[in-house]
């Protein structure tokens, strides 16, 4: 823990953390210090001056609250005349060759130019001059579009590209009024991690050609969920809206910081999974290539399951803990053979040592804590011994690593329970529709053995059924995911004192040290 | 008036050649300096009184002695030599008819402050000169007094002549550093300053030519001596350019602290074709200009010009006779500090745009009184709001011109203009 220091904001005493700058520093007791350039990850720059603050019987009485730490007895000036006059001199400086459009830009809303105006200026406009012209709808590659009239040149783009990314795609030429971000010619952005300049463009400088006009923000519903691209588990905002007459649809994923998970940003392919969740979704109920009511269905599964002689259930690293409690539960009951077997879902040498993992599945490390055998070997025997195969969910072929078991998988029965429509569950005698992610609740482990919780975002019309109720509806107990959780603390001992309600926000790090130990 | 302690051996034919140098008694403080200590050099650069001859007027002693003591880290020097100021053109006098001197006074400098590696940065457009510096350095070299060895003792002193691309914002000590390092010529937020964390991040001594330049002298001849000219608190000589409408506009050294007016009558031969005097640019175009009236108890000293609510500065005096359209020299001054704003801090980058905008329309006979007070109310805004004093460099003039020209600005100010009705109103 930090040494607290006592320090004096408008004459006000409050205590904050040594050291912190006084922007981060006075967040945590709730004041805000207006601000555009500084950014928790990429430091303090310093040029939007918008953070000047006075500092009494300071030398010098005027700093940016960005590059000055807090320290004990220090008597800060936030609401005094000059300061205040301050903020309206710099937004209108801002303001002055801005085009101010927000009527037709995508960050009106959550623009914090646009916000400030309205917190700190409301001025009537004395522009009496022609402003600057500068380029418009630039392409600077990897989806990010940039406005340069909208820009403050607070430099947050170009620091993140030189500092995070290290890839140095972006700079400021010119000078003067006439300074823009720029990429090289010919050189655009050419990195993984690109469309989060979006993100933490204060501005609408940079907009994003996947969501540029698609959605007005303020009509988005921002709930929290964790993205299921990679082992990673970044958290990230489900931004999402049902519009009139039609169905809810995720309109974009964005980053949601957690310092011990994914700090400030996730990777673009991340950020663009949320397409994944709206399109090419399975949602009707199949019978032997029929179309039937998802009761008839699940009657049709419970009696192939009765009759199986060996019935197989394969579960997907994707699900979460207490999805596949569940669904091993319900193995049991059925006297079924269990598999993770999951390899396809892994792609050597497509990660980084960023955020990007090679293992594209949210929760590998819950099948080890739960002890489902996942290894090729054992389902394959398992697989040559059964007579159907009940698969919850997993992509056999997300890569072409199990291209070769298309011939033996074809000539089982096979029941799949799926949320989207793909070529290995064409084939199956049953389908079952189920929820993703962003439709259910739940809690998984990433690959740095980081336990998360997250909860359900997305209702569509016709909601489709969890794979927990699914598991219900064939004769198990589990009838929602709380009631998992004393078996779950019960089989394994590195979980035996998680209460999911009670997993922080930025994740609960489970103990490495201690085997999981599983119970029958 | 004129006296030549700097300028000694400007006229010399060839006195960039070290060998003509030397016949004139360059490099003969090299024997002393070694026989003193460091400390001793620098209180003895103490005493003499010498103030930063950038504009500034900052103590250089004392800016020495910020250096932190007992550190690992390497010390560095950057001369800075990227004279950009307008009517500003005395160093280059220095670079190209005596740059031994500065050279002598390089080594005076780190030795006293114990750096081995200086860095001469001189501003791109300083084409021809540069060249003259280089082949002093490189003949420096030949002769042992750069190098390995310095005059056969045992120090070390490497110079490096580094060229900047043509800006002025590379003057700004910060800048100047960020420059050399080869990035995007940029002020520095302050603190930390470069005498703790300068140059690759360590600590760092920036010094002006002239004041570098003036060191040979104060170490052959003693504090004292350079104390024998100018005033108690501005001790020593100045390069003065003198330019605009005299009748012999030219660079001349003067001690500080002559009176103003006797200096542009009887150095500079007095306003040009007879014409009366409309004001005086005491020293290069950031300064607060001064009214006739004002210039009669001005003399050519810090604390005189501070006085008077200007600025020393860099000594380049810009006389203006009565014909001086003040709308347009301010024109000419803001679109100048426009081009020139780094463009990193928003009051100065978005500001001095506009600012030029409101004098362009008020020339063209659009303005109104109300663009004259949005002048005056966009110099406070601005004005030391951002990271380097560049937009200060303007305003401050600025300012003066609107207080103590305003009628001139009035009169382009158009009726119509003022007369348009306020459509918000309506």
């Amino acid at each position: 823990m930090a040494e607290m220091v006592k320090l004096f904001v408008n004459g006000q005493e409050v205590a904050v953390e040594q050291g912190k700058n006084l922007i981060d520093a006075l967040k945590v007791v709730g004041i805000e210090i207006p601000h555009f350039c500084y950014h928790p990850a990429l430091g303090a720059d310093g040029n939007c001056r918008m953070c000047l603050v006075g500092i009494e019987d300071g030398r010098p009485p005027l700093v940016p609250a960005c590059k000055t730490p807090a320290m004990e007895g220090m008597k800060v000036l936030l609401d005094a005349e000059h300061i205040k006059k301050i903020q309206h001199d710099v937004l209108e400086l801002e303001l002055i060759n801005h085009p101010i459009d927000c009527p037709v830009c995508d960050q009106a809303g959550e623009c914090t130019l646009q916000d400030y105006y309205m917190t700190y200026s409301l001025d009537d406009s004395r522009r009496g001059v022609e402003p600057v012209k500068k380029g418009k709808r630039m392409d600077l590659g990897c989806g990010v579009v940039h406005d340069q009239e909208r820009c403050v040149l607070c430099a947050r783009c170009v620091r993140f590209t030189r500092q995070i990314t290290r890839t140095g795609e972006l700079g400021i030429v010119n000078r003067s009024d006439e300074a823009r971000v720029a990429i090289f010619p010919g050189k655009p952005l050419d990195n993984r991690y690109a469309l989060n300049i979006v993100d933490i463009c204060p501005v609408g400088a940079m907009t994003s050609s996947d969501f540029r006009f698609r959605q007005r923000v303020w009509f988005l519903k921002k709930d929290e969920g964790i993205c299921h691209g990679c082992s990673k588990g970044c958290n990230i905002y489900i931004d999402h809206h049902r519009e009139k007459y039609k169905d809810d649809m995720i309109y974009r994923f964005r980053a949601r910081t957690n310092l011990q998970v994914n700090g400030y940003f996730i990777c673009d392919e991340g950020r663009l999974s949320y397409h994944r969740e709206n399109e090419n979704r399975q949602s009707q109920t199949r019978v032997d290539g029929g179309v039937v009511g998802f009761e008839e269905g699940i009657k049709a599964f419970r009696s192939r399951l009765d009759t199986a002689r060996k019935p197989l259930m394969l579960l997907s690293a994707d699900c979460t803990l207490e999805q596949m409690w569940a669904v091993k539960r319900i193995a049991n009951l059925y006297g079924a053979g269990l598999s993770g077997y999951s390899d396809a879902s892994v792609l050597p040498g497509d990660g980084d040592d960023y955020l990007i993992q090679d293992d594209k599945a949210a929760n590998r490390k819950g099948l080890e804590l739960l002890g489902i055998d996942s290894s090729k070997e054992s389902f394959m025997a398992a697989l040559q011994d059964a007579d159907l195969l009940v698969n919850f969910n997993n992509d056999l072929f997300f890569s072409n690593i199990n291209d070769e078991l298309r011939p033996l998988l074809d000539s089982k029965e096979c029941i799949a329970v799926c949320s989207h429509a793909r070529k290995l569950f064409e084939k199956a005698a049953i389908i079952i529709p189920t929820a993703s992610y962003s439709e259910y609740g739940g809690t998984i482990v990433n690959g740095d053995g980081v336990l998360q919780l997250f909860r359900k975002a997305v209702t569509k019309n016709d909601d489709p059924h969890d794979i927990l109720e699914i598991t219900r509806l064939l004769g198990g107990a589990i009838v929602d995911a709380a009631r998992a959780w004393p078996g779950i603390r019960q089989s394994v001992a590195v979980l035996s004192a998680v209460q999911p309600e009670q997993i922080p926000a930025e994740g609960l790090k489970l103990q490495s040290s201690e085997e999981p130990h599983v119970g029958s | 008036m004129e006296v030549k302690l700097l300028s000694a051996r400007f006229d010399i034919k060839d006195a960039h050649l070290l060998e003509v140098a030397k016949a004139h008694g360059a490099y003969e403080t090299l024997d002393k300096l070694f026989t003193m200590t460091p400390v001793q050099v620098m209180e003895e650069v103490k005493n003499s009184g010498l103030r930063g001859r950038g504009g500034a007027g900052f103590p250089t002693g004392v800016k020495w002695s910020f250096l932190p003591k007992n550190l690992d880290k390497p010390v560095y020097l950057a001369v800075n030599s990227d004279e950009s100021e307008p009517a500003t053109f005395k160093d280059r006098y220095i670079l190209v008819k005596d740059p031994h001197m500065m050279i002598e006074g390089i080594i005076i400098c780190c030795y006293a402050i114990g750096c081995h590696d200086a860095y001469i940065y001189i501003r791109g457009e300083y084409t021809s000169q540069v060249k003259i510096l280089q082949k002093a350095v490189d003949e420096a070299y030949a002769a042992g007094y750069l190098g390995a060895a310095v005059g056969g003792k045992d120090f070390r002193l490497d110079v490096t002549v580094h060229r900047g691309a043509g800006a002025y914002i590379c003057g700004e000590e910060t800048a100047l550093l960020e420059s050399i390092e080869g990035k995007k010529g940029q002020p520095r937020s302050k603190p930390p300053f470069p005498a703790v964390v300068g140059l690759y991040d360590c600590p760092t001594i920036i010094n002006n030519v002239q004041s570098i330049a003036s060191l040979p002298f104060i170490l052959a001849n003693g504090a004292d001596a350079y104390r024998v000219y100018g005033t108690e608190k501005s001790p020593g000589t100045h390069l003065f350019g003198i330019s605009g409408h005299v009748e012999k506009p030219g660079m001349y050294e003067l001690p500080l602290g002559q009176p103003l007016l006797e200096v542009i009558d009887k150095v500079a031969g007095g306003v040009w074709k007879g014409r009366k005097l409309k004001g005086i640019i005491p020293g290069g175009s950031s300064t607060p200009v001064l009214t006739p009236e004002e210039a009669k108890t001005v003399t050519l000293d810090y604390e005189s010009m501070a006085a008077h609510k200007t600025m020393f500065g860099s000594g380049g005096i810009v006389v203006l006779d009565e014909t001086v359209d003040i709308v347009k020299l301010v024109e000419n001054l803001i679109s100048f500090y426009h081009h020139e704003s780094c463009g990193q801090c928003t009051p100065c980058r978005e500001g001095l745009g506009w600012m030029l905008k409101i004098v362009k329309k008020l020339l063209a006979g659009d303005g109104g009184r109300e663009d004259i007070d949005l002048l005056v109310e966009l110099c406070d805004n601005i004005e030391m709001k951002t990271v380097c004093v560049l937009s200060a460099a303007c305003t401050m003039p600025v300012r003066s011109y609107l207080n103590k020209f305003r009628h001139e600005f009035e009169a382009y100010a158009a009726e119509k203009a003022s007369a348009k009705p306020d459509l918000r109103e309506e």
